[in-house]
């Protein structure tokens, strides 16, 4: 090693390590607070981040057709209303079903925590069935326009976050239908929960940005 | 998640007698393709990121060579593969190279540095590297078949243009696990505070590239969008694939790049106390010039903004922000700079390879800022026009120097904790020729370029040479190519002295370098948990305070 000496001399309070053929025994127990929790947090925060992003473009492009006194969509074409506040409305009402989940796992109160898991699943496949009908009701076609591409991008994009919310729901569902999920250990379910009020947060964005701005 | 990762239990942690070793971890394919063990994920992403700089300093290389007069020494490369040559050189030099090494070094040594067992999420952080080779894979393949930002097969555009979202969504999921980690699974007594300041250095990496890379991520969603279903080829609403490498340069031009060299900090921060034997002068403060130099760094912002017509303008370049940053960036290197040498004053400063590499990599990466922050005055144009210099050669120098202060940096970090990555030790002369060899051909690479940028030649694909000045110009892309041909022998003699030193190297112990922080508690290279016990940690130097309680009471 040249000028600095190689030892292998180890400071005696350090335990000695062990040879990589015994080393099996587990570490030193460490608590390993929310690490599921800050995880989802983290990952929240990415894709929350890619979809207002390209929200950020559509309105960029949007702001310069305004400047050209161009109108913002095609012509012919009308997002209505409605199918997006009724989307809203959902993604309201699973973001409440998904805490009534979790309140009732740290109540150890199972039945409730099923019946609620099943809500937000069902209302959160309802938003993805109900973002297809407003598609196919506004008719925009992605190869005709500017602002077809990037509004598909962003909505499209939120409706692959919302299906990843979903899946992270059922498996934490699964957990807890297995068992595995007390009210002493209801953190996965609060993860998969904080995803997805994330998810209904960039909706609610979205839906100001997209369907109410047009 | 939550199942997996429970530390295994043991017949002596139920307290039974404990029966013979079970292979746990499988040997050979098996062990390298199913292992979770953040060690072995590690090793993977820094063998595939070495791989990558084959390539990227190939590419580089030849573009070095081209720059000198083709018409007196003919041309090394075709003018339609060109424009694929240059972008290929950026894309896998900071994507599948610095970014990978980055990622492959904190993947093993932050667990270790934090007395951590595992890594968070340890199955998403091994399918994190092969998506990542898997996107690397097809990057270099969709080039392959005339893909590439520039191609003209637009089935290979569109292909380059996903390869390159998978391998930034795998960047994404393996920050995510390292932040998660030091987060989350620091060890007791080990602080937000106390934790190493390359450790640290790799959680404010983490933030700057979680929140870069979605949004990088956003725009090759539109530009993928665009170029496969918007309109008839060539007449793509946004462009296409022909304007994607423009929207995704940012990453490469100041402020975006400087966080490529966030770990420098860090590398450095770790080597001077070490090697000089004594503790960092005020550790806390260094975390906050390392933190400020992230904050610095974040580039998002610095995008091209789109508009109808599929316009790249840039109403950033010149602007307060923009200035702002590029000045204030240099501030807390030099805060840190000052604390290391006053560290190393007080100590005894070994002048072993590790301490070299550092040294050569911040004065790197002062001269990248410097010259940064000198582009970005705006009154100062090229010598023959009035050209600001930003987009000149100037603007390839801030990234060569700014990049390769990083690879300096990570190149020695690589040597510095061999023992743990490697279990032996490399040889410490030539890694201390390598350390001052990539100095030099790093000055030899970038500095002509600076020149070469004041008396007006563009950046990248700018055109030729025009002006009075073009036979100096010639001149200093000859010393430049002369540079690029030295970093790219050094750095195959590094992997060779890499090669050589995990095969047949001596075994140095556990902490040759009797280092301060946890790593250096177990041994080289770790087993499978990393820890059998930790000492007490009651600082940012919990072995350094151990050895000096030793030595005082004895």
């Amino acid at each position: 090693m040249g000028a600095v000496a190689p030892t292998t001399a180890v400071p005696s309070t350090v335990a000695p390590p062990v040879p990589a053929p015994l080393a099996l025994a587990p570490p030193a127990p460490l608590r390993r607070p929310r690490v599921l929790l800050v995880g989802s947090a983290l990952a929240a925060g990415a894709s929350s981040l890619t979809i207002l992003s390209l929200l950020a473009i559509w309105l960029g492009v949007r702001a310069d057709l305004v400047a050209r006194g161009q109108p913002t969509l095609p012509e012919g074409i009308t997002i209505e209303l409605t199918p997006g506040t009724m989307n809203m409305g959902t993604m309201i009402m699973s973001a409440v079903t998904a805490a009534w989940v979790v309140y009732s796992l740290r109540n150890d109160d199972r039945p409730h925590a099923y019946l609620a898991l099943f809500l937000t699943l069902l209302l959160g496949v309802a938003f993805i069935v109900q973002t297809a009908y407003l598609y196919q009701l506004t008719g925009l076609v992605i190869a005709e326009s500017p602002q077809a591409v990037l509004i598909y991008a962003a909505t499209g994009a939120h409706v692959a976050m919302t299906v990843g919310g979903l899946l992270f729901l059922a498996v934490m569902g699964f957990h807890a239908l297995g068992g595995q999920l007390t009210g002493r250990s209801a953190e996965a379910m609060s993860a998969a929960t904080l995803y997805w009020w994330a998810t209904v947060a960039v909706y609610a964005v979205l839906w100001y940005g997209i369907y109410i701005t047009k | 998640m939550t199942v997996t990762e429970s530390a295994p239990i043991t017949e002596a942690a139920r307290g039974q007698a404990p029966s013979p070793p079970l292979d746990v971890e499988p040997a050979g394919l098996a062990g390298i393709l199913g292992s979770g063990d953040h060690k072995v994920i590690g090793r993977l992403w820094i063998v595939a990121s070495l791989f990558h700089l084959v390539l990227a300093g190939v590419a580089g290389g030849a573009l070095s060579l081209e720059r000198i007069d083709t018409a007196r020494f003919g041309s090394v490369i075709s003018g339609e593969w060109l424009a694929q040559v240059f972008t290929f050189h950026s894309v896998s030099g900071v994507f599948l190279f610095l970014l990978p090494l980055t990622v492959g070094l904190a993947t093993l040594i932050v667990p270790l540095q934090i007395g951590a067992s595992t890594l968070a999420f340890p199955r998403a952080a091994a399918a994190a590297f092969w998506a990542h080779l898997v996107g690397g894979a097809l990057v270099v393949g969709a080039y392959a078949i005339d893909g590439g930002p520039f191609g003209t097969d637009a089935g290979g555009v569109g292909l380059f243009i996903a390869a390159l979202g998978l391998v930034v969504a795998a960047l994404i999921v393996a920050w995510l696990c390292i932040a998660t980690t030091v987060a989350t699974l620091r060890a007791p007594g080990v602080t937000m505070t106390r934790v190493p300041l390359f450790t640290w250095s790799n959680l404010v990496a983490a933030g700057v590239w979680l929140l870069t890379l979605p949004v990088l991520g956003a725009v090759l969603v539109v530009m993928y969008l665009d170029h496969t279903y918007g309109g008839e080829p060539g007449t793509v609403f946004l462009g296409g694939g022909a304007t994607v490498y423009d929207r995704a340069a940012w990453v490469f031009t100041q402020p975006a790049v400087y966080a490529l060299a966030i770990p420098v900090l860090g590398f450095v921060g770790s080597v001077v106390p070490v090697l000089s034997g004594t503790r960092h002068r005020l550790h806390k403060v260094a975390m906050g010039a390392i933190g400020a130099y992230g904050a610095l760094s974040l580039g998002m912002w610095a995008m091209p903004g789109f508009d109808a017509a599929g316009g790249l303008e840039r109403p950033w370049l010149y602007d307060g922000p923009w200035i702002a940053m590029s000045f204030l960036v240099l501030l807390p290197v030099l805060v840190l700079v000052g604390l290391w040498l006053d560290t190393a004053r007080s100590g005894r400063p070994a002048p072993a390879s590790p301490l070299l590499y550092g040294a050569a990599a911040v004065l790197m990466l002062l001269a990248g800022l410097f010259a940064g922050a000198v582009q970005a005055i705006e009154p100062l144009e090229v010598i023959d026009g009035d050209v600001p210099l930003f987009n000149t050669t100037m603007t390839t120098a801030v990234a060569h120097y700014v990049v390769l202060a990083a690879t300096i940096a990570l190149l020695g970090a690589v040597v510095f904790w061999s023992a743990k990555i490697t279990g032996r030790a490399l040889a410490e002369g030539i890694q201390r020729a390598v350390a001052a060899l990539l100095l030099v051909g790093t000055v030899m690479l970038a500095f002509p370029d600076v020149i070469s940028g004041i008396l007006g030649q563009a950046s990248g694909l700018g055109g030729s040479i025009t002006g009075r000045n073009v036979e100096a110009i010639e001149a200093l892309n000859a010393l430049s190519a002369a540079g690029g041909v030295l970093l790219i022998l050094t750095a195959a003699l590094w992997m060779v002295a890499l090669l050589a030193g995990s095969v047949s190297g001596e075994r140095p112990g556990d902490d040759p370098w009797q280092g301060h922080t946890l790593e250096w508690a177990t041994s080289s290279p770790p087993p499978v948990g990393n820890f059998a016990g930790l000492p007490e940690v009651t600082s940012e130097a919990p072995l350094y305070d151990a050895r000096h309680r030793e030595e005082a009471s004895t």
